[in-house]
C-alpha cells in the first residue's frame, strides 16, 4: 500500500481515470483538503476486473475529505471499491458520493469503512452509495460499516439498489422520447453529482465524452 | 349495443374526414384483472369530451392504455387515430403522432432540467414530421412564448422535471409541454385535482387558447367544476369499464346533482 501525506493547509484534488488499480492510504495534516474523484468506465473489449483500496487517514483537526467515484460497468466486468476514512482527530468533515451503474453481468462491490475515535469530536462525516442495475444479471455488493465513539458527531450513510424508474421512462415516452433516449437522460442526471464536481473543465468534458460514447 | 352513439354530430357531412380517434369494443387488463370492458368512442377534430364516472370506473386506464403505458394488457379491440392503428405504436410514437397525455400525478424527474427535457421532445416530434431541429434562439423563443400561455415563472428552464414543484405548478407544467408539442389528441387526467380556483382558471384558460378546429381533447373529471371552464360538446360515462351514458354538457350538471348511483336506476 501507497501512503501519501498531504500537509497542514495542503489542497488536493485528483482525477483518477486510468486503468491502475488504487491501493493508497492518505494521511492528511490538520487543516488539508482531500478531493478525489475515481472513474471506473468499462471499455471495449478488455473486461476489467479491479479492486481499488483508498484509506483516509485524518492526522491534524480541521481536514476535509471529498471521495467522489463512479463505477460504468457491462459485460463481466467486475470493480470493488474499499474506502476507509478514519477520522483520528476532531473537525474534521468527509463526504463521500459512491455510484455504481451495472448492466448486463457486472459485478459491483462497496465497502464503506468510516470510524470516528473517541477524542475525535465535532466531526461530520456522510457516504452515500447508490447504484443502477440496468439487467436483471448484474449484481452489487454493499456494506457500510460505521464506527463511532466520539458523542458530539455528525454522521450519515444511506445505501440503495435499484433500477431505473419506469414511471419516470413512460413520462418521457410519452413526450416523444424513445426508450434509449429516456434512459441516456436518467443516466446523466443519475451520475451528475459525480461528474460535474470534476474542477478541471478540460477532464470533466473528456469524462463526459467516455460516458456518453458507453450510453 | 352501447348507448353512446345516440347523440347525433355536429357536422354530419364532414363524419368520415373529420374522425381523429376511434375506439372500438376496447378491453384492457392490468395485472390479469380486467378494467375496460368494452369501451367505444370516437371522437372528431375540434370536438372536446368529458369522461366522468365514479372511482375506479376505468377512466385512467382508459388514458395508459391510449398512450401505451406498458403496465396495462389490450385483451381485445381497436383503436385508430386519423386512420392509423395506435395499438401498434410504442408509446413513443404515439405522441409523436399527437397523443398527448396531462398526468394526474407528473413524474418529478431530478437531474433533468425541464430546458433540455423539451428541447429533446420538441426536436423528436419535428424529426417524426420531417421538419429539421430548432435553434437554440427559436427554441428558447417557444420556451417563452408558451410559458406565458400559463403564465408560468421564467425561472423554469433550469429547473429538473416537475421536481419540487406544487400541485398547481405540475398541472401547469403539464399544459405548458401540450402547448410546445401541439398535439391533435390532447387527453386531460384530471387536470383539475389539487388545483386551487385561480390555477383552475389559468390551466383551462391554456387549454381554450390551444383549441383548433383541427384538434380534439379528452376531458377525464370527477368534477363538474372544470366542466364550467373547459366546455364540453359531449359527456360520456364511464362506469364498470364501459361507457353507460353519453349526453351534452347538461349531462354533467344532472350528474353531479344526482351522483352516479342516479345511472344504476
Amino acid at each position: 500500500m501507497v501512503e501519501q501525506l498531504i500537509h497542514t493547509g495542503e489542497r488536493i484534488d485528483l482525477v483518477i481515470s486510468d486503468q491502475e488499480a488504487l491501493d493508497t492510504v492518505f494521511v492528511q495534516e490538520a487543516n488539508s483538503t482531500l478531493r478525489i474523484h475515481l472513474f471506473r468506465i468499462t471499455k471495449d473489449g478488455q473486461p476489467f476486473n479491479l479492486n481499488d483500496t483508498l484509506h483516509i487517514r485524518h492526522d491534524g483537526t480541521g481536514c476535509r475529505t471529498e471521495i467522489y467515484a463512479l463505477f460504468l460497468l457491462r459485460g463481466t466486468d467486475k470493480a470493488a471499491l474499499h474506502t476507509r476514512v478514519c477520522h483520528d482527530k476532531g473537525q474534521g468533515t468527509s463526504a463521500q458520493i459512491v455510484k455504481f451503474i451495472l448492466a448486463d453481468e457486472a459485478q459491483g462491490e462497496f465497502f464503506g469503512e468510516m470510524t470516528i475515535a473517541q477524542d475525535a469530536q465535532k466531526v461530520e462525516a456522510q457516504q452515500s452509495n447508490r447504484n443502477l442495475l440496468l439487467s436483471d444479471t448484474a449484481v452489487m455488493r454493499t456494506r457500510p460499516q460505521l464506527e463511532i465513539y466520539a458523542d458530539d458527531v455528525k454522521a450519515s450513510h444511506g445505501a440503495s439498489t435499484g433500477q431505473l424508474d419506469e414511471s419516470s421512462l413512460f413520462y418521457m415516452q410519452q413526450r416523444c422520447l424513445s426508450r434509449e433516449e429516456g434512459r441516456r437522460l436518467l443516466l446523466r442526471a443519475f451520475m451528475a453529482d459525480v461528474v460535474d464536481t470534476v474542477e478541471d473543465e478540460k477532464k470533466r468534458q473528456e469524462l463526459m465524452d467516455a460516458i456518453d460514447g458507453i450510453i | 349495443m352501447h348507448p353512446q352513439n345516440k347523440i347525433e354530430p355536429r357536422h354530419t357531412a364532414s363524419f368520415a374526414m373529420n374522425t381523429l380517434l376511434e375506439i372500438k369494443n376496447l378491453h384492457a387488463t392490468i395485472g390479469g384483472k380486467e378494467i375496460l370492458k368494452g369501451v367505444d368512442l370516437t371522437i372528431r377534430a375540434g370536438e372536446v369530451h368529458a369522461i366522468m364516472g365514479p372511482n375506479g370506473a376505468g377512466k385512467s386506464t382508459l388514458s395508459a392504455v391510449l398512450t401505451g403505458n406498458p403496465a396495462y394488457i389490450v385483451t381485445e379491440g381497436e383503436v385508430w387515430l386519423k386512420g392509423k392503428n395506435l395499438l401498434e405504436m410504442p408509446a413513443e410514437q404515439r405522441a409523436r403522432e399527437g397523443v398527448f397525455l396531462s398526468f394526474q400525478y407528473p413524474v418529478e424527474i431530478p437531474g433533468v432540467s425541464m430546458v433540455n427535457f423539451m428541447r429533446v421532445a420538441v426536436n423528436e416530434k419535428r424529426a417524426y414530421e420531417g421538419k429539421p431541429a430548432l435553434s437554440a434562439t427559436e427554441f428558447l423563443r417557444l420556451m417563452r412564448e408558451k410559458k406565458a400561455l400559463v403564465e408560468m415563472a421564467d425561472k423554469l428552464n433550469n429547473r429538473s422535471v416537475n421536481e419540487g414543484f406544487s400541485g398547481g405548478e405540475k398541472k401547469k407544467n403539464e399544459i405548458f409541454q401540450m402547448a410546445m408539442l401541439e398535439p391533435c389528441l390532447s387527453i386531460l387526467d384530471e387536470t383539475d385535482s389539487g388545483l386551487d380556483i385561480d390555477a383552475l382558471r389559468i390551466v383551462s384558460n391554456g387549454v381554450n387558447k390551444l383549441k383548433t378546429k383541427e384538434n380534439a381533447s379528452i376531458v377525464i373529471t370527477h368534477y363538474q367544476r372544470l366542466l364550467d371552464y373547459i366546455v364540453p360538446d359531449y359527456v360520456h360515462v364511464l362506469a364498470d369499464g364501459r361507457i353507460v351514458k353519453t349526453g351534452s354538457k347538461e349531462l354533467a350538471l344532472e350528474l353531479e346533482e344526482k351522483g352516479y348511483e342516479w345511472l344504476n336506476n
